[in-house]
């Protein structure tokens, strides 16, 4: 489903260049659940964004679906996320004067969808997300818990392919961390791709995959199952 | 998707309501100041716009060529009638001469009751060629009688009450019994026409002193009389001027040049051609057009500066939106919405206030605009495009500053200044805005200046002491003096004198020709007048430079000329000008001169000072006393003038005014303006003010961890608020550098419309400055020093 080959970026500011990614490569399979290590600052999160189509790579070749997107305009890769990806981040990134349920529909609107399948698609995930008698409370209403699960319910509204995650469970406790995680590896087995960056070890361990990286290289690949 | 649009705006609005307050208040003052620049432009636009043949009618004017043209907005009261009567040009023909405010009394009830409507005299095919309709009836043979009259509704209520007006009677000026036959539906305000009794003309043919007008006579024009024309189909107003160019030389060679031309002017026209009386000069309009767009500029740049910076906390939204797939023009649509939705609130506000002080703006500046403006597809017109243009003027920046955050940035950090627009943007638009409301206030300064200059110099003759007392139409010679004689018997009257008018009026006429020393020509300019008795010059303190005043005898051949008569004439001694005759007018005059007099202002600043005759005037041609008084006893003075008056015309309405009073009231217009321009620059600095406090409370909250870690280092509060002023500082310099030139610039050809003018100093231009300086730092000293003096411990916590 992923391909990507030999892929740089660079950040330039007045005095340095950083070197985010360098010739990085690897693949990810249609229905994976990879995870990437790494300490702080080795590119994992630029990796993220360049794969969420968030992001242009300075160099290097990146294949989705069996397309070339590195070279694509900022319209063509959003109307390719928006139908394929979705994204759950550390700090929740849920909008602020958006009620849950208007949060979860947001992707929906994006993409076109009428409104009367809108709401039947909201309502399924918020169910299966548990946070239905929530919907009509603002994120600050809601524990970090509950803001993660909404980020995941609106990450997963769309029936992605892909899900890319990062740090899902950085700024939850160990319970809380734990049932983001389960929600996971639960879309997973229903067949979502799902890359996610982690810096524990325990969520590692959902993954099948697990891929550490170095100052934008990749240093080793640890195979689960 | 737009409801969505919209439920986050109004949330937004609703989270950072002081942000959403400034912007909404500064743009509906900006509103309603363009919706009453509206009204009043339309008003001016659409005067006298309703009648049906417009294209049709025309009004005789003259020009009158001496050494320079002057031109009257009449003509000889024959020449209607010629041209009516010898040609075959015009379908309809009518006079009309406003006689302003005459005495009308209705002998109903106990005390006869007594009004001084304005008032004229009209031919009955004036209402012909005019659409001003009778109610419930068309004209049929109104006016054509003598002593008949028609009214105005609101006046027939008035004189009549609920009664039937038609057949009743008033009496016009004590003397004509005048019947009324029909009744008028009110005249619109926006008309030429302002009288609101119209009495027939054949009324002024049996009686009264204006009879001269009313005859065949081509000597003597009086800009009371004014004559429309509604020509037949097809005519060719130009050719018909070339044959009324041979009119002078056919039917009044003497005195009247035969290079004066007799010509007709578009009735359309006569509104914005200020060569002729009864307009205002177009240019008013465009001045007032710009204000109002220049304060909704203000506005909009506030609404950009403010939302450029408030994008900040827009990011994270911007970036979970793009995130989520959206495209950069759906942000920009979303926030063009949101702003919609703002401009809309506030011109909702802005239309409210604007009818709410409709009626306040109309009393304070002596308007008559009226809420009926508000209605019509013209209006709907103007709001739908100041609400579009509003929304993208205001919109379009911040919107594309928000549409372009990049996603990556916006969900990894607060952005910083640098991605919420540049900061040079920024300093040009907010030094824009300075150099707005700098030019207004310079504007106020120098008409205000000028409007002060022409209303307390010295004019040549004494205002603050003397009362002009009003006399009614028919008198006697004898009567007149019995009566200046019982006035001056007080220790509170220092001189008395009966004239025709005061030395000075606003625009003093086109004057009369006159012949000097016998020559066999007139000369080439004309001469005003100035008719008074003897005691004139003394009372109103004109000084003689030669000779002596003249005697009082029964007949006028005695006559004093001003210094400026001598330098037309080309005689620069006053002495030599003694002794020499002078004919006025055809022979209406002729005497030696006797006197000459120091030039005084005989008309407002606007015109040069003319060449004036002073006499006494050989028929009773009197309209007012001229009292000078002790104004340490202005009341008893009062007091002692009223009672002889009325003593003397028991049936008539004693009318005074100061003569300063008088002064003033010719520069009305400049008030008017000055008080227009005084208010919108107001509020072009109160709307700045907003945007000035909205962007330093910005700054202070990004600035409120600068300012605590320097406070923890040791700074003084000063050096924090430098932090603040530095920068508006060095803006308001520059807006003020690029202010005056424009400011001079518009103020200097503004002030070429005065023959006197006043000069504009150095602190016309530093004061303005000086006063956003001051304003601007007030507003940064009162957020900044709450930043500053701030517990440093707690904004470091909080960031
Ligand atoms: N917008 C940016 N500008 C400059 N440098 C950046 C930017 N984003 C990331 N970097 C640098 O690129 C490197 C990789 O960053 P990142 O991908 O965020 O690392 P990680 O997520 O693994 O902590 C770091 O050295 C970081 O400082
Ligand atoms: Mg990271």
């Amino acid at each position: 489903m992923i391909k990507i080959t030999d892929l740089e970026k660079y950040y330039r500011t007045e005095e340095v260049q950083t070197v985010a990614l360098n010739k990085l490569s690897f693949d990810v399979r249609e229905g994976e659940f990879v995870a990437i290590m790494g300490p702080s600052g080795c590119g994992k999160s630029t990796l993220l964004n360049i794969l969420g189509l968030l992001d242009d790579p300075d160099g290097g070749s990146f294949i989705f679906n069996g397309i070339e997107v590195s070279g694509f305009n900022e319209r063509k890769r959003a109307n390719l996320r928006k139908h394929n990806i979705g994204f759950v981040f550390q700090s929740f990134n849920l909008i602020d004067e958006l009620t849950v349920y208007e949060n979860v529909e947001l992707p929906l609107i994006y993409t076109g969808v009428k409104a009367t399948d809108r709401k039947n698609r909201v309502h399924e995930v918020l169910e299966k997300m548990q946070i239905m008698h929530r919907r009509n409370h603002f994120p600050q209403q809601l524990s970090g818990g509950q803001q993660q699960r909404v980020a995941v319910a609106r990450a997963v509204v769309n029936n992605p392919k892909l899900i890319l995650a990062d740090e899902p469970t950085g700024n939850l406790d160990s319970s809380n961390g734990n049932e983001v995680m389960d929600l996971l590896t639960e879309l997973n087995q229903q067949g979502t791709t799902i890359i996610m960056v982690t810096h524990s070890e325990h969520d590692a361990k959902f993954s099948h995959r697990i891929i550490r990286m170095l100052d934008g290289q990749k240093v080793t690949e640890n195979v689960l199952v | 998707m737009i409801k969505n649009y919209f439920k986050i705006a109004w949330r937004n609005i609703r989270k950072r309501k002081s942000v959403a307050l400034i912007n909404i208040l500064g743009l509906a003052l900006g509103f309603s100041c363009a919706i009453l620049i509206f009204l009043f432009i339309q008003f001016h636009l659409t005067f006298d716009n309703f009648h049906k043949d417009s294209d049709r009618i025309y009004r005789f004017v003259s020009e009158v060529h001496r050494d320079h043209i002057a031109y009257k907005s009449t003509v000889p009261p024959a020449l209607p009638n010629v041209f009516k009567n010898d040609y075959n040009y015009a379908e309809k023909v009518a006079k009309i001469i406003d006689r302003g405010e005459q005495l009308i009394t209705v002998n109903s009830g106990a005390t006869p009751q007594r009004y001084k409507p304005r008032t004229a005299f009209v031919e009955p095919d004036f209402f012909r060629i005019f659409n001003f309709p009778l109610i419930d009836k068309d004209f049929s043979d109104e006016l054509t009688a003598p002593n008949t009259a028609i009214i105005t509704r609101e006046m027939a209520k008035k004189l009549f009450g609920d009664t039937s007006p038609i057949n009743q009677t008033f009496i016009w000026d004590n003397k004509d019994t005048i019947r009324v036959t029909g009744v008028l539906k009110d005249l619109p305000k926006n008309t030429l026409i302002n009288s609101r009794v119209f009495i027939s003309f054949k009324t002024l043919q049996t009686s009264d002193r204006t009879s001269w007008i009313a005859t065949e006579s081509w000597t003597g024009t009086a800009t009371s009389l004014q004559c429309f024309t509604l020509l037949r189909l097809n005519q060719d107003p130009l050719k018909i001027e070339q044959e009324m160019k041979k009119w002078p030389a056919k039917y009044h060679p003497e005195p009247v040049s035969t290079e004066d031309h007799y010509k007709l002017q578009p009735f359309p026209d006569i509104h914005f051609d200020s060569r002729y009386s009864n307009s205002i000069n177009i240019k008013l309009l465009w001045i007032l057009g710009a204000i109002g767009f220049f304060l909704i500029l203000i506005a909009c740049i506030n609404f950009i500066n403010i939302s450029a910076a408030q994008s900040v906390y827009r990011s994270k939204e911007v970036g979970v939106r793009k995130v989520l797939g959206s495209f950069k023009d759906q942000l920009f649509r979303q926030f063009l919405t949101e702003t919609f939705l703002i401009t809309l609130i506030a011109l909702i506000i802005g239309f409210g206030l604007s009818v709410l002080f409709l009626p306040f703006f109309n009393n304070t500046f002596n308007l008559s605009l009226s809420k009926n403006g508000l209605i019509n597809f013209r209006f709907a017109g103007f709001i739908a495009i100041l609400l579009i243009g509003v929304a993208i003027l205001a919109g379009s920046y911040p919107g594309i500053i928000l549409a372009r955050i990049a996603p990556v940035l916006a969900l990894k950090r607060k952005l910083t200044q640098s991605d919420t627009g540049s900061s040079l943007t920024r300093k040009i638009l907010v030094t824009s805005q300075f150099v707005i409301s700098i030019v207004l206030i310079i504007a106020v300064l120098v008409i205000g200046k000028q409007i002060k200059y022409a209303t307390s110099s010295d004019l040549g003759y004494d205002t603050s002491t003397i009362v002009m007392v009003g006399l009614p139409e028919t008198l006697e010679q004898a009567q007149l003096n019995t009566l200046k004689n019982k006035i001056v018997q007080s220790s509170n009257i220092k001189r008395v004198s009966i004239c025709f008018t005061s030395p000075g009026a606003q625009t003093d006429g086109w004057g009369t020709d006159v012949n000097f020393n016998g020559n066999p020509k007139y000369e080439k300019f004309l001469i005003q007048s100035k008719m008074g008795d003897e005691d004139y010059i003394e009372t109103f303190g004109i000084q003689l430079v030669a000779g002596r005043n003249f005697i009082k005898k029964d007949s006028v051949d005695e006559v004093l000329v001003n210094e400026t008569f001598g330098t037309k004439i080309g005689i620069n001694s006053p002495e030599e000008l003694l002794g020499k005759p002078i004919k006025i007018s055809d022979d209406y005059i002729q005497g030696r001169i006797v006197g000459v007099v120091k030039d005084f202002y005989n008309q407002d600043f606007h015109g040069t000072i003319s060449p004036v005759f002073i006499a006494p005037a050989p028929d009773l041609w009197y309209n007012e006393i001229g009292v000078k008084i002790n104004r340490k006893n202005t009341k008893e003075a009062l007091q002692h003038i009223e009672q002889q008056w009325t003593s003397y015309f028991p049936n008539f309405i004693f009318e005074y005014a100061f003569l300063n009073d008088r002064v003033t009231e010719m520069y009305k217009s400049e008030q008017q303006f000055l008080s227009l321009t005084r208010l919108f620059s107001f509020l072009a600095i109160f709307i700045d003010g907003l945007g000035i406090y909205g962007l330093v409370s910005f700054f202070v909250a990004q600035k409120t961890k600068e300012v605590g870690i320097r406070k923890v280092l040791g700074g003084r509060v000063i050096d924090i608020l430098g932090l603040f002023f530095k920068d508006f500082f060095t803006l308001i310099g520059i807006a003020g550098l690029i202010a005056s030139p424009i400011a001079w610039y518009f103020m200097n050809d503004w002030l070429q419309h005065y023959a006197y003018r006043t000069q504009i100093n150095w602190w016309v231009f530093a004061l303005p400055i000086g006063c956003v300086l001051v304003l601007t730092l007030l507003i940064a000293s009162y957020k900044g020093y709450r930043a500053a003096t701030a517990n440093p411990v707690k904004s470091l916590r909080s960031e």
